[in-house]
């Protein structure tokens, strides 16, 4: 009766199939056996056309135009009269504009994740800020060119500590630490402004620009930084898509599925960090790319928190798409990325959250 | 298989638990009650290792509970805090799953293994219906019930929920209480909880620990041990403690102690035992019929 019963129970465990959670799938490569939303699978899908639709487009528009069999034909390196501009003048900053926006929306997600709070973005919580007072105090002080980058890097990790050292007392999903992080920006961007008004006018335009942030000018090395630190990142990435998961769950309840929150929190966390303050380094402190990426994926997928692949999609995707228009739609005058970045998420963002609002689920 | 040598256990300047020895008894259904603050969440949160000890060792199947890894004691130990905080837009199947957590590593995520144990936990906390709903959106009873799945996905000997009846009306109460029960009874769970109401307590416990201010004041069977005196002398309050007329186990009535209840009650008030008989020796445990509950 016993084994009856047990044929029976395990019988009766198979009907809906439960070799994954609904909704999911069951991706395996050798020994790995790797759970993705099927939601996900379609939305990267269809962002990564739109990217590739995008980066063609780009790469076409412009004076001189080009047409896009001859992009692709450039592309394949076949030789073409358009070789300079595309592959050259264009390319270089295209692949910035791509890998810059990937890595903003990779920073935002971690973060937003880490704190459950879609405001706690690096533009928001004074990681951008820090990186932009070291460049203005660098660009403002006759400091060899070179020099910004790093300072950069230095000022937005430094800020970063700060506002973890000022508001994760009580964990870094308490609104004291976004509250830490919008005072921290906010006492550094006044800092910027008192260090412009004192400067050189001309310097101060520089600083200005770097400030908005732009692709104008750079190209490969700056590319080559930020896709060399998402790299020696990416065995972090590939556990942060799986450790993520839990983001969403109290301390209490993670320790109890035997998860340590804290050390899980200071490695997403830490990330992000990394990821934001090399970024803003190298093309400026571009806004918003990284705060609303990750909220507009996490609608498309609809996941109860950001999904990585698909927010560094969509950062990527945006940049793109904010450097074309800043580009062509006052042409000749140029616009930084940075100008158009919430011009065009902005609204996007705001579509979601009524349309979201309109049909309850 | 849970016991605490010289446990030492507080929050910041505060010290709760000062130097508690306790054995929990395995294979039996464990309820710890006592006033409020007099550290029965603390001591439920320093066995389940969410809170760390000033001193002392809590010890699982007799090994310190710090040294073993967290995933493993986790397979061996599930927890229910007081009040989880529910995750946004997750589904009812997906928290349960999250219970697998201890046997999953981001290469491996899940097996069939995984997948027969959510079924299976699903189906016992009875929310195997609700698995595509967002847990957001149910009912208090409905979500404890997830929860309470959540913690039976991770198959553990042993389940801690603190006060898992709290903000339930009296219907969900009962539906969990009698859950938890059947955990016991028919699967050889142990678990240890942490209630609120006496009588529920006496209903349901193999074995009752009444603590107050820190310390454990008695611990044994209902039957023996629930008597007037120890609510006496536990929560400062005088009852009568009369056999339910349902399960025969010690059902506490509080004494009247408000003059106006008394007059509209038609009965003398008192603060002092002899007015009203006080079934002192009800309580003894030779009264009750020695069948379980």
């Amino acid at each position: 009766m016993t084994a009856a019963t047990q044929v029976a129970d395990r019988g009766s465990a198979a009907p809906n199939g439960t070799d994954r959670l609904p909704g999911r799938a069951l991706l395996r490569v050798g020994p790995v056996r790797v759970q993705i939303r099927r939601r996900s699978v379609l939305v990267a899908a269809a962002l990564t056309g739109l990217l590739a639709v995008a980066m063609v487009l780009s790469l076409s528009l412009g004076t001189p135009y080009v047409a896009p069999a001859d992009v692709l034909r450039a592309l394949a390196g076949t030789g073409t009269a358009y070789d300079l501009v595309v592959l050259d003048l264009r390319l270089p900053r295209l692949v910035l504009a791509a890998v810059a926006g990937a890595a903003f929306g990779v920073a935002g997600t971690l973060i937003q994740s880490v704190a459950r709070n879609p405001l706690a973005s690096p533009d928001v919580i004074g990681i951008t800020q820090g990186a932009g007072l070291a460049a203005t105090v660098a660009l403002t002080s006759g400091a060899a060119a070179v020099v910004v980058g790093p300072a950069a890097l230095a000022g937005g990790l430094v800020a970063a500590a700060v506002v973890f050292a000022l508001g994760a007392r009580h964990g870094l999903a308490a609104q004291r630490f976004v509250l830490a992080g919008v005072a921290v920006a906010f006492a550094l961007r006044a800092l910027i402004e008192v260090v412009m008004l004192t400067a050189d006018p001309i310097d101060g335009l520089r600083a200005q620009i770097w400030l908005i942030g732009t692709l104008a000018g750079r190209g490969w090395t700056e590319t080559a930084w930020i896709a060399g630190t998402l790299l020696l990142l990416l065995p972090v990435l590939a556990w942060a898509g799986w450790a993520l998961n839990s983001t969403a769950l109290d301390d209490d309840t993670a320790r109890g599925i035997g998860l340590r929150p804290v050390a899980r929190r200071i490695g997403l966390a830490g990330t992000g960090v990394i990821a934001a303050a090399m970024v803003t380094a190298q093309v400026g402190a571009v806004d918003f790319v990284a705060l609303v990426a990750p909220q507009v994926a996490r609608r498309l997928v609809r996941a109860e928190r950001p999904p990585l692949l698909c927010a560094a999609l969509l950062g990527a995707l945006l940049l793109v798409l904010a450097d074309l228009a800043g580009r062509r739609l006052f042409a000749p005058t140029q616009l930084p990325a940075g100008v158009l970045t919430a011009a065009i998420g902005g609204p996007y963002l705001l579509y979601l959250l009524l349309r979201g609002r309109r049909r309850p689920s | 298989m849970l016991s605490t040598r010289d446990l030492v256990a507080g929050y910041q300047e505060r010290t709760v638990l000062d130097g508690l020895d306790l054995d929990l008894p395995a294979d039996a259904f464990t309820v710890i009650v006592g006033p409020n603050a007099c550290g029965k969440s603390t001591l439920l949160r320093t066995m389940a290792r969410l809170l760390t000890p000033r001193r002392g060792t809590v010890l699982l199947d007799g090994a310190a509970i710090r040294e073993l890894p967290t995933r493993e004691v986790a397979r061996r130990l599930g927890v229910l805090p007081q009040s989880p905080l529910v995750p946004e837009g997750v589904t009812v199947a997906d928290l349960v799953g999250r219970g697998r957590q201890p046997y999953q590593r981001w290469w491996r995520q899940w097996s069939e293994q995984d997948g027969a144990a959510v079924d299976r936990a699903m189906r016992l906390a009875d929310v195997a219906d609700l698995a595509d709903r967002p847990v957001d959106t149910l009912s208090g009873g409905q979500r404890q019930r997830v929860w309470i799945a959540m913690t039976l996905a991770q198959d553990t000997e042993a389940l801690l929920l603190d006060e898992p009846t709290t903000f339930l009306d009296l219907a969900h109460q009962v539906e969990v209480l009698d859950l938890l029960h059947r955990l016991r009874a028919e699967r050889g769970r142990t678990v240890v909880a942490v209630l609120h109401d006496l009588n529920q307590a006496a209903r349901y416990a193999d074995h009752l620990i009444a603590m107050r201010a820190g310390a454990v004041v008695a611990a044994g069977p209902p039957r023996a041990i629930l008597t007037a005196d120890l609510i006496r002398e536990v929560f400062g309050l005088d009852c009568v403690v009369v056999p339910c007329p349902v399960t025969g186990a010690p059902l506490v009535v509080p004494a009247l102690t408000s003059p106006t209840l008394a007059a509209a009650a038609g009965s003398p008030a008192t603060g002092s035992p002899g007015a009203v008989p006080l079934a002192g020796e009800n309580t003894l445990a030779g009264v009750y019929p020695s069948e379980g509950i």
